[in-house]
């Protein structure tokens, strides 16, 4: 049992995403190399600071990832501010072009869980995902109507603003992240987990809160997600 | 060397390891991997376990030192403080966290830092036993998800102080106001995570429910970018019981988050309280209850003070830089355990708003898309190669052949080699500002020091001769005693219609009360 058991693992497998499998591994090694490379027993390794795997050491196992081309997947906008180097582009909402059409026949250009059954609504759909665009609402106000899009389960970036939206439509999560849960306390119809199809900054939508709120624990079931019509 | 802990420690170790892994993966697995477009959430939630691991075994020691964990989960469920039991579930997972992700990149083995582990384990099983002593369950999950925490005495003062409100009045949209606001806020403070709300409950009052739904650290205190922008904000913990119709709280979860069947109508609520207490107070102490009026103006202006806040605050965080947004998310996690020390009276800043550096060593790993994957698969998947086992296995909730933590070998008893400690504290870093402001409590704002020493000085009236042994298994059969009368009248000490009703009241009583 005297080195790094990871390395003789009788069970072990790869990890499921490349970044830690890649980052894990490569740790693995240099640690591996280290042990070798002292001679010592591993309890007399393991918390022995001149052995101690350093930050110069990770940057090291970071650079190795970035440089076969590979960039990261960002969440918060700061990473990408800051390193855009290192982080993909923001997805943008697409439009396949293949909408179904709802009993008006109006362009089904999403779904979503409902968060708790409301009046159905009918608003402008507005993007809100960058502190811009929240500073914006915030010194400016939230024009009236407003359905927010918010590419953000969480409750913070949109904090100072969320109780001027007259309905939430957010493309992640689950009805019990965040956002779900604030939006419950403050009485704002919400869709989460929202799949977009063809939606634009700008489009007046409809919105079926009026269904019932989404079973955190069922099974997805399409039937009972909410749609957004495309009005104009 | 082989470990000095013995087969039983190990056990026991080994069990609430394990009983905390599940737990835990069933509250992550229903909520989806936390996101936020302003913080950088997987990454500080990451580096947090890192701190926590690093740091919580020497701290245990320092709080043991002064006061035991039965004692500190003893004193945290007569008030409401950052001891309650959603920080109470997560401590063993965010320490563990910290010891999977170095088993995973071999930096360290299972049968490393045996007495760090030993330490937090028992420290945070033996603080929930206490904590949770009213149902003898050790955490909300093995109740059925019912976190029914308090005792009998305070109950009756809750209910019978509640000031009823009915859809359409002042005091009713107040609270829908208030309540709204406050999570706002507390999910902004506390940099995306749920740790400044909990809820307990739900408790039965006749045909209704009563949930008891706390905020903490909401002002200038612990965290120092509350400095200034808090200021404002005069009660550090605020409780509100609220009395529901027509609604039972099915799940009251690890994590003290409430659902309701049929869900949450804000219409339903019929009588509600307001209290502020800390770990300096006797109890909870009443906020602007006089009246109806009262309590909703207050509601309101506590509103509008959260509201402002929040702006503030969100511009604030808005400027920081990537690193002092990842500083200020990891400490907040890691902070679970700071109101241990607050309890105990060893609070230093420094021992809780810094990274150590070996934690913080790891920060070149912590872009965006390691931190979600890792945390994905740490605490979802559980797919990493360290947490996998025998094809035979089937986990508890995932039905998988792995498990979230890794179990400590027995053959440590034996003749397999181990380590007992990572060592001391390390020195620590901050991109931070450094903390200006006082400590806000229940005695006012005071300073680090005033705070330890008030802490170290207070005994609660209910502990006094033995009180703190007064369950209500006990007055069952002893209510007519004058130790009985004493410890509900200690607790009646601040209420408009208890105080000194001593022992002898029944539910009955308490609603002839409330109805005048």
């Amino acid at each position: 049992m005297s080195q790094p058991q990871v390395l003789d693992d009788k069970w072990g497998k790869k990890a499921m995403t490349p970044t830690v499998e890649h980052f894990h591994r490569a740790v693995r090694e240099v640690v591996a190399e280290r042990f070798a490379a002292s001679g010592r027993a591993w309890e007399d390794f393991v918390h022995d600071l001149a052995c101690e795997i350093t930050a110069e050491d990770l940057q090291a196992v970071e650079k190795s990832l970035l440089d076969t081309g590979y960039t990261f997947e960002t969440s918060a906008h700061v990473s990408l501010a800051e390193s855009p180097e290192k982080y993909k582009p923001l997805a943008v909402v697409s439009d396949s072009g293949n909408q179904v059409t709802d009993d008006e026949g109006r362009k089904v250009v999403g779904t979503g869980d409902n968060v708790f059954s409301a009046p159905d609504l009918t608003g402008t759909a507005r993007f809100v995902g960058t502190v811009d665009v929240v500073m914006e609402m915030l010194l400016g106000g939230v024009p009236p109507d407003t359905i927010a899009i918010i590419d953000d389960s969480g409750g913070t970036l949109t904090a100072p603003i969320l109780e001027g939206f007259a309905g939430v439509i957010c493309m992640g999560g689950t009805v019990r992240s965040h956002l779900g849960i604030l939006t419950r306390e403050y009485n704002i119809p919400c869709l989460m987990a929202a799949e977009l199809d063809g939606l634009a900054d700008g489009d007046k939508i409809h919105v079926q809160y009026s269904k019932p709120a989404t079973d955190a624990y069922a099974e997805r079931d399409e039937s009972a997600r909410v749609r957004i019509s495309k009005i104009s | 060397m082989p470990t000095n802990l013995t087969y039983t420690q190990l056990l026991e170790d080994n069990a609430w390891l394990r009983k905390s892994g599940d737990s835990f993966y069933f509250q992550c697995t229903t909520r989806t991997v936390q996101e936020s477009k302003l913080f950088p959430v997987n990454p500080y939630i990451a580096l947090s376990y890192y701190n926590a691991w690093y740091r919580w075994p020497e701290l245990v020691r320092k709080i043991s030192a002064s006061m035991s964990p039965e004692e500190v989960g003893d004193r945290a469920r007569e008030v409401s403080s950052y001891v309650n039991a959603i920080s109470l579930s997560t401590i063993p997972n965010f320490f563990l966290g910290g010891r999977q992700f170095l088993i995973d990149m071999g930096m360290i083995n299972p049968t490393d830092s045996l007495d760090d582990i030993h330490e937090v384990l028992d420290f945070s099983r033996r603080a929930n036993l206490a904590y949770h002593r009213q149902t003898g369950h050790v955490l909300n999950s093995d109740n059925s998800n019912r976190a029914q925490i308090l005792p009998e005495r305070a109950l009756q003062v809750f209910e019978a102080d509640a000031i009823g409100c009915v859809p359409g009045d002042r005091l009713h949209s107040a609270v829908a106001g208030f309540l709204a606001t406050a999570s706002q806020y507390a999910f902004l403070k506390n940099c995306e995570c749920r740790l400044g709300i909990h809820n307990s409950g739900p408790y039965q009052v006749g045909a209704n429910e009563m949930l008891v739904r706390d905020f903490v650290d909401l002002a200038e205190g612990d965290y120092p970018w509350l400095d200034g922008v808090a200021s404002e904000i005069e009660h550090n913990n605020l409780t509100m019981p609220v009395i529901m119709k027509d609604t039972h709280f099915n799940i009251v979860d690890d994590w003290g988050s409430f659902e309701a069947t049929p869900s949450y109508d804000h219409d339903n609520v019929v009588a509600v309280g307001l209290y502020t207490s800390d770990y300096l107070s006797d109890g909870y102490i009443p906020v602007h209850m006089e009246n109806a009026g009262d309590l909703a103006d207050y509601l309101d202006l506590l509103r509008e003070k959260m509201a402002d806040a929040t702006s503030q605050l969100w511009k604030r965080m808005a400027g920081w830089s990537r690193d002092q947004m990842i500083d200020a998310g990891s400490l907040v996690y890691y902070g679970v355990f700071k109101d241990f020390a607050h309890f105990a009276g060893t609070y230093e800043q420094d021992d809780w708003c810094m990274l150590d550096e070996r934690a913080n060593r790891m920060k070149p790993l912590m872009n965006d898309e390691y931190g979600r994957d890792a945390i994905a698969e740490v605490v979802g998947f559980i797919s990493l190669t360290s947490q996998q086992e025998s094809p035979y296995v089937m986990s508890r909730y995932a039905a998988q052949p792995a498990d979230m933590w890794s179990a400590i070998p027995y053959a440590v008893l034996h003749d397999a080699p181990s380590t007992a400690t990572a060592g001391p504290i390390r020195p620590g870093v901050t991109s931070l500002e450094p903390k200006t402001a006082l400590y806000t409590t229940t005695r006012g704002k005071l300073t680090q020091d005033e705070c330890n020493a008030a802490a170290k000085g207070f005994v609660p009236k209910v502990f006094e001769d033995g009180g703190r042994y007064l369950d209500d298994q006990w007055v069952k059969n002893n209510a007519a005693s004058d130790r009985a009368r004493r410890l509900y009248e200690a607790t009646q000490e601040h209420s408009r219609h208890l105080q000194g009703r001593g022992s002898l009241l029944q539910r009955e009583d308490i609603e002839k009360i409330r109805n005048g």
